[in-house]
């Protein structure tokens, strides 16, 4: 599988909605962190270890048995250009941290994306599964399938009582950060995140913007995962984040009951206001652009517009970040162009839809 | 956004106060965040000299040294002297830098490990949870081991003493196999 196959606009599998409640929870993903013994940390390693590592991990999951069914492309990060990382960055394939190391970092993927294995970023591995919708038994049963298959062959820095070693103690123990992506416009827009994160944080779980920086999320776009990874037993972690997963739905559900009862035309004219702005305007910036995608999102949701489907919302949300859209256009572009160019891809991924449910 | 407090995670939670009677945001990682929501900093120490080592002060119990300016050496703080054989870590770079540098720095500091653990995961000092399976081998051959024990008690007290002397044998067996194992394993 060559590079250009990882670098396409089309959403890849774990972001297709239409699943248990694919319209609140957009993805959910699993991560653990694992190190080999006898290396340092990536932190302090030497470029000898780095190379080491890289074999060992890559030969482990390519050359290993065919037990595991699911071949991996591997890339060095050393040998890609600028823009395909950041492509990989915003399509969550790869970590922004990881991105930047391109002295040691590679990254193996599955070829329908959802898993990818980043060696060499904080930790030597990094496992990462992938899945649309509020899955975290699925995605997480996959991770430690990946996970039983590298222990096979690789010695992992495991102590009996702290668990598995990671560079930061903030992963010490399971090394597993379960998360789930939550598109959360009506307790946005009541002024409700503010304390759900407060709760959250006491319940010890974090609460993180998707888009854009902190938690101000541009498009509401949230994530939220487990902050203790010591003590507390991998089924025990996802079931927790589960509940509360479906707490904060069930919190939503109710935000928007109560928005269409008491704004009903002031609602949809905002968010009708918003699909005018994709199909029409000239200039978007992509603060802007995801606000108005989640409006329109929320509009399909409540039955205020109609209906467009997922794969056109999301690849309008992967293909609207400032990688993706140089991509497209083939060649570097300065904010302002971008802004121009943006606006046209839009406004022509949704006219074209339209045309289409006309038919 | 970088964190206010660390200066070194990206700040992934935004909080408003009221300062002298104007709002005021801040922007810290989760990890700032839960530490100054646990020990209730002053979160106006902009002059703070450096707020990582504020932080890790806290989380070793040892007293804060950017309020009344305690000296790293101050006998209170406890810091180990030895150094991590593997990588050259020192408690102290350590504590500046809230990382490890090889996963041998938790046999090195193992002692003052439990009480940073703590404060980052809400009381626990221990992983509970998956183990590798090469471990996890020796863990259930006992496991396995302990329960013909007790079908061998059976059917011995059931006078079946041909099935007693088989499971005799099997629990022999696993007992040798898993010593080869133990044996193995501590060459590494
Ligand atoms: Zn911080
Ligand atoms: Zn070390």
């Amino acid at each position: 599988m060559n590079i250009e196959h990882f670098l396409k606009s089309k959403p890849p599998i774990w972001m297709r909605g239409d699943i248990d409640y694919g319209d609140i929870v957009m993805s959910t993903r699993i991560r653990l962190a694992r190190n080999l013994t006898g290396f340092r940390f990536p932190r302090a390693f030497s470029d000898e270890e780095a190379l080491q590592i890289d074999k060992m991990v890559s030969n482990a999951l390519i050359d290993g048995d065919k037990k595991f069914n699911i071949p991996f492309s591997y890339f060095s990060l050393h040998e890609m250009p600028a823009l395909q990382r950041q492509v990989l960055v915003e399509k969550h394939l790869i970590s922004p941290q990881l991105a930047n190391k391109t002295k040691s970092g590679s990254i193996l993927v599955s070829e329908d994306e959802t898993i990818s294995i980043m060696v060499n970023e904080e930790d030597h591995i990094r496992i990462q599964c992938l899945q649309p919708g509020l899955q975290l038994d699925k995605a997480y049963q996959i991770a430690d399938e990946v996970d039983r298959l590298l222990e096979d062959k690789l010695p992992y820095a495991f102590d009996e009582s702290f668990g598995y070693l990671t560079c930061c103690p903030t992963n010490t123990g399971t090394g597993l950060r379960a998360s789930v992506m939550m598109h959360l416009p009506a307790l946005t827009v009541t002024n409700q995140m503010g304390s759900l994160i407060n709760t959250m944080a006491r319940l010890g779980m974090v609460v993180r913007g998707i888009y854009g920086e902190g938690t101000e999320a541009v498009g509401n776009y949230y994530q939220i995962s487990n902050q203790i990874t010591l003590g507390k037993p991998e089924e025990d972690i996802i079931l927790d984040l589960q509940s509360v997963a479906e707490q904060i739905i069930q919190k939503e559900i109710g935000a928007r009951r109560a928005l269409l009862e008491h704004a009903s035309i002031a609602v949809s004219d905002r968010l009708n206001r918003s699909l005018g702005v994709l199909k029409y305007a000239r200039i978007l910036s992509s603060e802007e652009a995801a606000n108005c995608l989640s409006n329109v999102r929320l509009g399909i949701d409540l039955g205020l517009i109609p209906t467009i489907p997922d794969r056109v919302l999301n690849e309008c949300m992967l293909i609207m970040q400032p990688g993706f859209l140089q991509q497209h256009a083939g060649t570097t572009l300065q904010p302002n162009e971008r802004d121009v160019y943006r606006a046209s891809i839009i406004r022509e991924q949704l006219q074209f839809n339209n045309s289409d449910s006309k038919q | 956004m970088i964190c206010e407090n660390c200066k070194q995670r990206p700040a992934t939670i935004t909080v408003t106060q009221m300062k002298n009677g104007k709002k005021v945001t801040r922007h810290f990682c989760d990890v700032c965040n839960k530490q100054l929501d646990h020990f209730h900093l002053n979160l106006d120490s902009d002059e703070s000299p450096n707020a990582m080592q504020k932080l890790f002060s806290n989380l070793f119990g040892t007293p804060s040294w950017s309020v009344q300016s305690v000296p790293i050496s101050n006998p209170q703080t406890k810091v180990p002297n030895e150094s991590c054989p593997q990588c050259g870590m020192t408690y102290r770079k350590f504590l500046e830098e809230g990382k490890f540098n090889c996963p041998t720095c938790y046999g090195t500091f193992k002692e003052q490990l439990p009480q940073v653990l703590k404060r980052l995961h809400n009381g626990a000092t221990e992983h509970i949870g998956k183990v590798p399976g090469s471990i996890n081998e020796s863990y259930q051959m006992k496991r396995q081991i302990e329960a013909l024990r007790q079908d061998m008690k059976l059917a011995v007290d059931e006078e079946r003493f041909e099935d007693a002397a088989n499971i005799r044998d099997q629990v022999r067996a696993l007992e040798k196999k898993l010593q080869i194992g133990g044996e193995e394993k501590g060459e590494h």
